[in-house]
C-alpha cells in the first residue's frame, strides 16, 4: 500500500506535535486508541473561555503514518474554530483530504474521536470550574 | 472420513461463498456419490473447493478450544494428499482444484492454529466486525453529541501512551549513542508488567472459549441468543485489550534489542 502525498507530508512534517498542561482548566485532553491496530493518539486543545474558540492544538500519536497524518490534520483544522465548529468535523472529511484507503479509515475515525474526547474533557472542566455557567452539552 | 456427513450439514457463512453456484451439489462430480470436502469418500477423486468455513474445512465443530495437535496431523495428511504434484497426470480441472484446495488448506491451517487468529475468525463468522463497530459508535456519538465510549479502558490507554513516550526516548538516546540505565530499567519493569497482563488476558479469553464451546455443545440451555452475544462481546473486549498489550510488548522488544 502506498501513502498519498498529503499523508507523507504530514508524516514527515507533522504539525503541532507536542503537549500542553493537562491540568490547565482551558486545556482539554483526548486520549483515544484504535483497537484494530493498537494505535494510541493524544490530542489537546486550548480554548478561549470567553469566545469558545480553540486557540491552540497539540497532538502526539503512536501509530502508522495515516494515524499520524490524521491527527496532524485534525489539529490544523480545529485551530481557530469554535467548539461547535470543531464538533462538526467528520472523519470522512479527513479521509477525503488525505486520500486514505479503506483499510486506513479507522485512523480518521480515531482522529475524530480524539477531537470529541478533547472537547468532552474541556467541557467537563468548565462545569467543575464554573458550575453557574454550565450549559447544555449541545 | 467419518465426519464427512456432519460437515455437509454445516451451513456456510454469508459472504464466504465465492463459488457457491458450482458447489451447490453435494455429490461427487465424478461418481455422483455423496462428496466430502476434499475428496469423494466413494471414488477418491479430488473435489472442487466447497464454500465452507475453516472449521468445517477440517471437519471440526465451530469451537475454540481446539486440539491443535489433531489440527496439525490433519493438515499434514491433507497437504500430502492435495499436493499439486500428486495431480501431475490428472485432468486440468482436478489439477486446478487441488491447487485451490491446497491454498485454502494453508489459509485455514494458519488461521486456526493461532489462538488469536482463530478467535478473530470465529468472531467474523459470527458477524462481528470490529472496525464497523467502531465506526458506528463514532457516528452515533456525532449524532447524539455524547462522548463515544472507548473500547480500550482509559488507564490502559494511559499506560500505553506513557510507555510509548519512554520508548521514543530510548530510541533517541540510542541514536545519539547515549545510555540511560534508569530508563532501561523502567522499560524492563513495564515490559514484565505487560507480559503478565498479556497472560492474564489470554486466560480471560480462554474462559470465554469455554463458555462458547459449551454453548456450541448445547450444554448451556439458558437464553442462548443473548448469552451468545454476551460471550462474543466479551471476546471482542478481551481481544482489543490484548492487541494493545501485545503491540506494545513487540515494540518494547524491538526497542531494547
Amino acid at each position: 500500500m502506498s501513502y498519498s502525498d498529503k499523508v507523507i507530508d504530514h508524516y514527515n512534517n507533522p504539525r503541532n506535535v507536542g503537549s500542553m498542561d493537562k491540568k490547565d482548566s482551558d486545556v482539554g485532553t483526548g486520549l483515544v486508541g484504535a483497537p484494530e491496530c493498537g494505535d494510541v493518539m493524544k490530542l489537546q486543545i486550548k480554548v478561549n473561555p470567553q469566545t469558545n474558540v480553540i486557540e491552540d492544538a497539540k497532538f502526539k500519536t503512536f501509530g502508522c503514518g495515516s494515524a499520524i497524518a490524521s491527527s496532524s490534520l485534525a489539529t490544523e483544522w480545529v485551530k481557530g474554530k469554535t467548539i461547535d465548529e470543531a464538533l462538526a468535523i467528520k472523519n470522512t472529511e479527513i479521509v477525503k483530504e488525505l486520500a486514505l484507503p479503506p483499510v486506513k479509515i479507522h485512523c480518521s475515525v480515531l482522529a475524530e474521536d480524539a477531537i470529541r474526547a478533547a472537547i468532552g474533557d474541556w467541557r467537563k472542566k468548565q462545569e467543575s470550574v464554573k458550575p453557574e455557567t454550565v450549559q447544555a452539552a449541545q | 472420513m467419518a465426519n464427512a456427513e456432519s460437515k455437509l450439514s454445516l451451513v456456510a457463512p454469508p459472504g464466504a461463498t465465492p463459488h457457491a453456484n458450482s458447489e451447490a451439489t453435494p455429490s461427487c462430480w465424478s461418481c455422483g456419490e455423496m462428496r466430502a470436502h476434499h475428496f469423494c469418500g466413494s471414488c477418491g477423486k479430488v473435489q472442487p473447493p466447497s464454500p465452507v468455513d475453516y472449521f468445517a474445512f477440517f471437519g471440526f465443530p465451530r469451537k475454540l478450544d481446539l486440539d491443535t495437535s489433531a489440527l496439525e496431523k490433519e493438515f499434514y495428511a491433507l497437504s500430502r494428499k492435495l499436493h499439486p504434484d500428486v495431480f501431475g497426470q490428472a485432468a486440468d480441472k482436478e489439477r486446478s482444484w487441488s491447487l485451490e484446495q491446497s491454498s485454502r488448506l494453508n489459509d485455514a491451517y494458519r488461521t486456526l492454529k493461532d489462538p488469536i487468529k482463530r478467535t478473530e475468525y470465529l468472531l467474523k463468522l459470527e458477524g462481528v466486525e470490529l472496525e464497523e463497530q467502531s465506526k458506528q459508535a463514532t457516528e452515533q456519538a456525532r449524532a447524539s453529541g455524547d462522548l463515544k465510549k472507548q473500547v480500550v479502558p482509559p488507564d490502559l490507554l494511559e499506560e500505553v501512551f506513557e510507555l510509548n513516550m519512554h520508548l521514543e526516548e530510548l530510541r533517541t538516546q540510542k541514536k545519539l549513542g547515549e545510555d540511560d540505565p534508569a530508563l532501561l530499567e523502567e522499560i524492563g519493569k513495564a515490559k514484565l508488567s505487560l507480559e503478565e497482563k498479556h497472560d492474564a488476558l489470554l486466560n480471560e479469553l480462554k474462559a470465554e472459549w469455554e463458555k462458547w464451546d459449551q454453548l456450541a455443545d448445547g450444554a448451556t440451555n439458558s437464553a442462548s441468543d443473548s448469552n451468545r452475544r454476551k460471550i462474543l462481546d466479551k471476546m471482542v473486549d478481551v481481544l482489543n485489550r490484548r492487541n494493545y498489550v501485545w503491540n506494545l510488548v513487540r515494540d518494547v522488544n524491538e526497542a531494547i534489542e
